[in-house]
């Protein structure tokens, strides 16, 4: 019988195209997993503010400026007037320093861009993990040695429970810690 | 093949050999069928091109999707305001302006908006609790169809333009000596009275008149007669045995109600069973009060005046009264005679008899209590009664009602509106007032309204009676306002705004403030907010004698938003028995009366734009989003009506036509309907849901505008739908009848009967084994208890879930099909007899069993068991397949068969504002979803945040669902069920304990409390 063009769809074209295309989706999918986990995110912010600086070098406790991180879920990103406790004197002439003055005399908003993003749908809390000793690091990384802020891991919900099941391993500084919930009201409501 | 094949035809034309028939032609189409198809006006892309541009631009997007996922910004403030941390609520004491009774408000805000009204704990008259309407009245803030900038005419014009337009046609009008009429509600806030009287002396030729659809003159009336002042005491509740209401539904909306549900609840503790109180009530229609009653008689509202008058008789006859009564007032009151008038209106002379057994066994302990809506007369005769009781300590004479002074009454009305018309009138205001809906449309108020030439309505938002308007001006929310209020003797209130105005409007008093000063330039922000301070000075501090300035006394009342006052030694007087008028003799009453009554949600129209309050069921007949007359069963037998059947009621000129639902317990030959309903003029939520039945206020009795007698009824023929939320089954069927009861659902015994037998409630249940194993159970279990004597079904929990945990609104026709979202509902169930039922209300809510049968069904584990004992429903996993919601016996699953928000009214929530409602905590759910009662999870998060922080255990009693916190009758328990201390713990472990069909096995962990009648026989 003639092989027609029909045969050849079937047997070659279809084939190779759902080849092409699994592989493909396999490829990206696994490349692409720290990127869509956020890993490595280090959007440009308004003002280059160093972590490095001011938390490594300087040793400002981390809490001086994310106020919120022992009292509710968000550890908030510092009013502008918190900055301004000390450039209001320190470093007055540099230019970043005159942007965020401007900012602050103007009362113009700051719009730092998120780096890290828990869904919307997910209640993370920061003060119960703060409050039972769990260090920033342990999420945040070494943000001590960080000269721009950067994601260094994944905040999805297997990262949650990988550390809820064997608190242990992922904390092991801290004395006496007990399992984290996991039930599924412990995040969701 | 053979001529003898069977012939197959596909039709007749076919067997007949046609020839039109298509195909017959070589044409497989009928010729016509092409046109109107024009290949030109085709768009040129053909679909191979849009199947390859849909190809390249999937490609074009996947690469483009190499760049990390932008997570938008935080914006911190500039000056983080002190005591205001994002994500954490901020709480505002203040006032609800609601109706008059100006409870006491705790305002929750975050980041400035807020999101949830309670009452202030603090607060002396309402004790932390507010009414359904004050929980809602949030969603008015957000509701976008407010008027968000001033209009001349229709058109937008500025403040500015307006005050100094308005200022000088004013000025004109009062120097032709032309009247300025002002329209107000009565006003409770002496500043803004104060204010009218600086307006008054301003603009020289002013008239304030106030008017409210429903008042309590009459009983102020009633006092005034007898007392010889107006200031009506409040009633110590709490402190009475025995309580008879004449048709007054103190429980459901006369007076404070909350604080009434309060005081009367605490004499329903089934702890102390010795101290419970009995509640006769007497009355036409079937009320919230009157289904909470022990005995219930039913009584045409006019022949209550007999029948006063004839216990009066019976009490004084029997040489039991109090105080001296004259011979002639004994003679004269011996004309009614108890037993005649008792069976003359078909009451039950079993009842009469405990009743008056009861009032003369209980003197000085008992009360008796006339509505407002009954005549100053049988409010004279029942302050006589509670004389010759000696009840009159349980008068509160230091938290009397403050008299807001003089009402219009439709003689008053009739004459203003004559004064329109013949132009003695320069100018109208409307007050925040909406006259044009609440007068009866033959008296022609529009009409008139034209002839006056100069109308300006303060507004939120347009209605019946700004069509007219030369300026339409929009006003402040009671969140964006100053204010005070002095509803009570002992109670100053204070009210702060805790938002800035929304959109362009101001606050009603500050525009009128601005006209006062006489320009426009003088408006600012802080112009009332002075001016009451100096009034708060004057009237209020200066009284005080503190050691205290100003300044720390004026911050710590608005921390507190309220202030005690002495009450200024206002205390018993002697009454004055020649005031009571004695009829010659009782009346026959026959024809059909009419009661006018006023809604329990939606007060007189004002909150008729809100939809959380149009979808809660009414208290007893579960009708959503409609009114409608109540007529007895066999009244409408008589008449040959059905439920929903459009009948045509006239009194004197006035008609009006309006559907019947059939309501066991209304009084034979009576139609109770609710006003507020009918808004021509408003926003998609609120138009033309119900009838308006305004038309048929009673304008020419002086005695109560809400009775009508003699009324003409007539079935059109015409039927509307009437949606309710619990079927109307017929209580004759014998398989439904006392359903509830055979099942166990509602348990309930009178006194004796618990005396006698203390396990009544749980005897027959039986212990049931579990094929499956207990759920692992770590910390705090949670659990809830309902105690059904307290509850009085007023549905405050309801309401207070809906703005809590975001609940949508559906709108009638999803009410129709059962797609209500409410995750509580009260269930209603009528026992005995269809013309006089008892009633049973119990408060329904996801039961958190532990071993629920929605569990097993869900496909995908969507709803699963805690370890600390909640069914958790997770949104995310939930695919919608409905298997939980038909498996749960409860029926209290609630699935969003559409994304509600978009589907009311075209998307009228889905808008700028209106979302700023969310409770940030909760998650808004979407269509596709099953959701229900969480037991407020994000409160248990915000203790177990809490006992972190603090280092301490979780402590169940700290965790308040908004439910509890509600319920002005204290009837919800919330707490840990292994904590032995905690009252939960041991409420489910009492006697009167009983879980909701507990013979399947679900072990329910919301325990109910049985109720306990206080009757004198064991059947109930």
């Amino acid at each position: 019988m003639k092989k027609t063009i029909l045969d050849y769809t079937l047997k070659v074209r279809i084939p190779l195209i759902v080849f092409v295309i699994i592989a493909s989706f396999m490829t990206t999918y696994f490349v692409s997993r720290q990127e869509r986990d956020g890993v490595g995110n280090q959007p440009v912010q308004p003002i280059k503010y160093s972590h490095k600086l001011h938390a490594g070098t300087m040793g400002i406790d981390c809490q001086y400026c994310h106020v919120g991180v022992t009292k509710g879920r968000q550890a908030l990103v510092p009013s502008v007037n918190i900055c301004m406790n000390c450039h209001t004197v320190a470093r007055k002439d540099r230019p970043e320093i005159i942007k965020l003055k401007e900012y602050y005399d103007s009362s113009k908003a700051l719009p730092w861009k998120r780096v890290h993003k828990v869904p919307e749908y997910a209640y993370f809390n920061h003060s119960v993990h703060v409050n039972v000793g769990i260090d920033c690091e342990s999420c945040h990384g070494n943000v001590r040695e960080m000269e721009e802020i950067k994601q260094v891991k994944a905040f999805n919900m297997s990262a949650c429970i990988a550390c809820h099941k064997n608190t242990k391993d992922f904390v092991p500084y801290v004395e006496n810690i007990k399992q984290g919930p996991l039930h599924c009201a412990a995040c969701h409501r | 093949m053979s001529e003898e094949n069977k012939k197959y035809w596909k039709s007749l034309d076919g067997l007949n050999n046609s020839t039109d028939l298509p195909g017959k032609n070589h044409k497989e189409f009928p010729d016509s069928v092409t046109d109107g198809f024009n290949v030109e006006s085709i768009n040129g892309l053909s679909r191979r091109k849009f199947l390859g541009l849909l190809s390249v631009s999937t490609a074009i997007a996947a690469t483009a999707c190499s760049d990390y996922h932008d997570q938008k910004e935080i914006i911190p403030y500039t000056n983080r305001p002190e005591g205001v941390l994002p994500g954490k609520p901020n709480y505002y004491a203040s006032t609800c302006n609601g109706c008059q009774e100006a409870c006491g408000i705790l305002i929750k805000t975050r980041e400035g908006r807020p999101i949830k009204v309670d009452g202030n704990d603090e607060h002396p008259i309402n004790k932390g609790k507010i009414c359904a309407t004050g929980q809602s009245s949030i969603y008015n803030l957000y509701d976008p169809s407010r008027l968000q900038n001033p209009l001349k005419g229709t058109s937008k014009t500025n403040w500015a333009t307006a005050d100094s337009e308005i200022i000088a046609k004013l000025d004109s009008v009062s120097k032709l000596g032309k009247k300025i009429v002002v329209l107000t509600n009565s006003i409770n806030s002496p500043t803004e009275r104060k204010m009218l009287d600086e307006f008054k002396q301003r603009f020289a030729t002013t008239e304030v008149h106030a008017f409210d659809l429903f008042n309590n003159c009459n009983k102020k009336f009633g006092w005034f007669k007898s007392y010889g002042n107006a200031d009506v005491p409040s009633i110590k509740w709490d402190k009475a045995n025995v309580i008879l209401s004449l048709e007054g539904d103190f429980l459901g909306k006369e007076g404070n109600f909350i604080e009434n549900t309060r005081l009367f609840s605490s004499k329903r503790d089934f702890s102390n069973v010795k101290n419970f109180n009995r509640l006769y009530v007497v009355e036409a229609g079937l009320s919230l009060t009157g289904s909470n009653s022990d005995y219930r008689m039913r009584l045409k509202p006019e022949a209550q005046y007999d029948f006063v008058m004839a216990l009066l008789n019976e009490v004084i006859s029997k040489g039991a009264s109090n105080i001296v009564i004259d011979s002639m007032v004994k003679n004269k009151l011996s004309k009614f005679s108890l037993d005649k008038i008792a069976k003359s209106n078909g009451l039950d002379s079993i009842k009469v008899n405990y009743l008056v057994e009861d009032l003369i066994n209980n003197k000085g302990k008992s009360i008796v209590y006339a509505s407002d809506s009954l005549s100053g007369d049988v409010q004279i005769a029942v302050n006589l009664l509670n004389e010759v009781l000696g009840n009159t300590d349980l008068y509160n004479y230091e938290s009397a009602y403050v008299n807001t002074g003089k009402q219009l009454h439709f003689p008053q009305i009739e004459e203003l509106i004559k004064s329109f018309n013949n132009g003695e009138v320069g100018a109208v205001i409307h007050y925040d007032v909406n006259p044009s809906f609440h007068f009866p449309k033959s008296l022609k108020y529009n009409e008139a309204l034209k002839k006056v030439g100069f109308v300006i309505s303060l507004v939120d938002s347009p209605n019946e009676s700004t069509v007219n308007d030369n300026y339409t001006l929009p006003i402040n929310h009671n969140f964006e306002s100053w204010g005070d209020a002095h509803s009570r003797k002992n109670v100053y209130s204070l009210r702060q705004p805790v938002i800035a105005p929304l959109f362009n409007t101001r606050q009603r008093e500050a525009i009128l403030l601005t006209w006062i000063l006489g320009s426009p330039k003088v408006y600012n922000e802080s112009l009332y907010h002075d001016y009451l301070m100096e009034s708060c000075r004057e009237t209020i501090y200066s009284k005080k004698k503190l050691s205290v300035d100003f300044i720390s006394f004026w911050n710590s009342a608005l921390h507190d938003g309220f202030v005690n006052i002495e009450s200024d030694g206002n205390s018993r007087k002697p009454f004055n028995i020649s005031e009571i008028k004695i009829a010659d003799s009782p009346k026959e009453n026959s024809g059909f009366s009419v009661l006018l009554a006023k809604d329990y949600f939606i007060g007189d129209g004002r909150f008729a734009n809100n939809g959380w309050l149009q979808e809660i069921p009414h208290p007893i007949s579960k009708v959503a989003w409609d009114n409608y007359a109540a007529i007895a069963p066999s009244s409408a037998s008589e008449m040959n009506l059905k439920n929903g059947d459009i009948v045509n009621v006239t009194v004197g000129d006035n008609s009006v036509k309006i559907p019947v639902l059939l309501q066991p317990g209304v009084a034979q030959n009576t139609l109770v309907i609710e006003l507020g309903y009918g808004r021509t003029v408003i926003s998609d939520v609120g138009k033309e849901v119900g009838k308006n039945a305004n038309n048929l206020l009673n304008i020419k009795n002086l005695n109560s505008r809400w009775i009508c007698s003699n009324a003409s009824v007539e079935n059109t023929g015409e039927n509307y739908k009437l949606v309710s939320t619990q079927e109307h089954h017929s209580l004759d069927e014998e398989f439904v009848k006392d359903l509830h009861l055979k099942r166990g659902i509602i348990r309930e015994a009178n006194l004796d009967k618990y005396a006698k037998n203390p396990k009544f409630a749980t005897e027959e249940d039986i212990e049931l084994v579990s094929i499956t194993s207990e759920h692992g159970q770590v910390g705090p279990k949670w659990a809830m208890s309902i105690d059904m004597n307290k509850c009085t079904s007023c549905s405050v929990c309801v309401a207070s879930c809906n703005v809590e945990n975001n609940i949508p609104v559906v709108g009638k026709d999803q009410v129709a099909v059962g797609r209500e979202m409410h995750w509580m509902r009260i269930d209603r169930y009528y026992s005995g007899s269809s013309e006089d039922p008892i009633v049973s209300n119990q408060p329904m809510l996801c039961q958190h069993c532990d071993n629920a049968p929605c569990e097993n069904v869900c496909p995908v584990n969507a709803t699963n068991h805690s370890p600390d004992g909640l069914n958790q429903m997770v949104y995310n996993r939930c695919v919608g397949t409905r298997y939980c919601g038909n498996n749960c016996p409860y029926k209290v699953r609630r699935f969003n068969f559409f994304n509600f928000r978009d589907h009311f009214e075209d998307g009228f929530y889905l808008n700028e504002v209106s979302p700023l409602v969310h409770n940030p905590e909760v998650t808004v759910r979407s269509r596709g979803v099953m959701e229900k009662c969480t037991f407020c999870v994000q409160k248990i998060s915000e203790e177990r945040e809490d006992a972190i922080r603090e280092g301490r255990q979780i402590k169940g009693d700290n965790v308040v669902p908004a439910c509890q916190q509600s319920c002005p009758a204290d009837a919800i328990v919330f707490g840990d069920a292994n904590d032995p201390e905690s009252k939960i713990s041991q409420y489910r472990k009492h006697e009167l304990g009983y879980g909701v069909l507990q013979t399947l096995n679900v072990k329910p962990n919301v325990t109910y409390l049985a109720k306990l009648r206080n009757t004198h026989s064991e059947d109930i």
